[in-house]
């Protein structure tokens, strides 16, 4: 679904990631994990668009999309969740999730499972975003996302500053669309038991590199752990 | 009685001026924050659009018609003024995005570019446009006169307030603007061309501008430094009302214009000019933000 093959990215004149390969088959979950300012969230940053990628190969689907502005690439079906949610605080719940239907022409209606997979947000269609608590605009960025009909949704750090009973629900949200929904998954994040419990696949980053990676299901959880920790 | 009415009726007219110099700068400076020293410049293209169209008019259709080249004009002047300001943001502005002091530079030498390119055209005489026929005389209610001009003004002033209105908050354009202005890497990640949406918003406040140019070619004589007596008035508008607000640069215009006329009421026009940027001081002390400012729940502080 998603493959990158030996791409580097910059911020600004410094390299953080160099040579990076890393693929997403369709229809699974896969967590990127590894510690703080590993370069994690300039991988999704990159996929996005939102940082330079000279050199390298991104394929969506078989498409090369590395030259592609960002909104080319939402529209291609990437839906993002960023880092901080980056819900538009001025904008109520509602025009927030609308917003979503501009990858798809500005035109059409809300899916109906949105309001089935987060019904607080229906109660809340009115507030405007920035009044939500952070699990709620965690759940309105997810569903915003999800507006753009994307085929591949990336997630940053989703349990970051998020309250048990939210994060809990925010996993089951994304086991139900990756089952009924057919959606591929992919999640940068820190909380292990959340990515253990979640993931098929593992990748392990380590000062811009992929060190470890397998079927979750198949790795040592305490190796992994270790990797995570040392 | 009279007395005050006329009173109230200048505070309105003058206050509706501003008004219609501010929106495009409300939009340009406020939602963008791009501070465009030539905007007044914008204003001055417009006035001298009116004059040009004006001529054409004369010149070449029957004196008939005549009255209706004023809108033409306004048409004319907002396609000019959207037109350059697309080319400027195109190739100047959107190359210096989050560097506010290098583009404050770079309009400012454009500024003075269009200025003498004005004097080069039109001559340093200030030329004058005719009203249109259904714009002389007044409206008499009660002993005061409302003169058409004025009125006409301030129907273009709601007009261009219902269309920024319209086109910010029921457009799919306006969500895509929206977007952008408060945040704009979630708005391409919402699959928005951000660029194409900073290019037509600086061109929309540029033609809003040329409007508001074409209607203070009805007040008087127009110079390449039509702009420039207004920019000031409009820049202090948009900020006492607060940045960012269009409902504050309506508030911001009125209490300059209603706060001007009032005083200079009883004291002078010189005594009124210091009063109002004395007051503007004063209200800044305390609303450094401006009058209007934006609420949210900030999350990650």
């Amino acid at each position: 679904m998603l493959k990158i093959t030996d791409m580097d990215s910059y911020y600004g004149e410094s390299r953080i990631i160099p040579s990076l390969s890393l693929d997403v088959e369709k229809g699974k979950v896969v967590c990127l994990i590894g510690r703080n300012g590993v370069g994690k969230s300039t991988t999704l940053k990159s996929i996005m668009g939102l940082v330079k990628t000279p050199k390298g190969s991104i394929k969506l689907d078989g498409e090369e999309i590395i030259n592609m502005p960002t909104y080319n690439r939402v529209r291609g079906g990437i839906g993002y969740v960023p880092q901080g949610r980056d819900i538009f605080p001025q904008m109520t719940v509602y025009e927030n999730l609308m917003l979503g239907l501009q990858a798809r022409g500005g035109k059409g209606e809300l899916p109906d499972y949105i309001y089935e997979l987060f019904p607080i947000l229906e109660k809340f269609e009115k507030r405007k975003g920035g009044d939500l608590s952070g699990g709620q605009q965690q759940q309105l960025a997810i569903a915003r996302a999800l507006v753009t009909q994307p085929k591949i949704l990336i997630l940053d750090e989703p349990t970051e500053g998020i309250q048990p009973s939210v994060i809990q629900d925010i996993g089951n949200v994304i086991r139900k669309i990756n089952k009924e929904l057919g959606l591929t998954v992919l999640i940068v994040e820190q909380y292990l038991d959340f990515v253990l419990s979640i993931s098929d696949y593992l990748y392990i980053m380590e000062k811009g590199e992929i060190i470890l990676q397998g079927n979750t299901s198949e790795l040592d959880a305490q190796e992994v752990q270790d990797q995570m920790t040392h | 009685m009279v007395q005050f009415m006329n009173t109230v009726f200048n505070g309105v007219s003058l206050s509706s001026i501003i008004l219609l110099t501010s929106l495009g700068l409300a939009i340009t400076f406020g939602l963008m924050r791009v501070i465009n020293m030539a905007h007044g410049e914008f204003l001055m293209i417009g006035a001298y659009m009116t004059y040009v169209v004006q001529n054409i008019f004369a010149k070449f259709l029957p004196e008939s018609v005549f009255s209706l080249y004023y809108f033409v004009a306004i048409l004319a002047a907002f396609a000019v003024t959207f037109l350059l300001g697309a080319l400027m943001e195109r190739f100047i502005i959107s190359k210096l995005y989050g560097r506010e002091i290098d583009s404050l530079l770079a309009t400012w030498g454009i500024s003075l570019i269009l200025q003498q390119a004005a004097r080069s055209i039109f001559g340093m005489q200030g030329v004058n446009v005719t009203a249109p026929s259904f714009l002389n005389g007044g409206l008499e209610i009660g002993g005061c006169t409302f003169s058409y001009n004025r009125l006409f003004i301030l129907v273009m002033v709601v007009a261009c307030m219902l269309l920024v209105w319209y086109i910010m908050y029921k457009s799919n354009f306006g969500k895509q603007m929206r977007a952008v202005m408060q945040n704009r890497s979630m708005a391409q990640c919402m699959g928005i061309n951000s660029k194409k949406v900073d290019m037509i918003t600086f061109s929309f406040g540029s033609g809003l501008a040329g409007i508001a140019g074409c209607s203070v070619a009805l007040l008087g004589s127009i110079d390449s430094t039509i702009g420039q007596s207004y920019i000031v008035n409009s820049f202090i508008a948009v900020v006492l009302g607060g940045v960012g607000k269009l409902i504050g640069t309506v508030f911001g215009s009125s209490i300059i214009g209603f706060a001007s006329i009032g005083i200079e009421n009883y004291t002078s026009a010189s005594i009124a000019k210091a009063a109002v940027l004395f007051i503007v001081i004063v209200v800044l002390q305390f609303r450094p933000q401006g009058l209007f400012t934006i609420k949210s729940r900030k999350l990650d502080e």
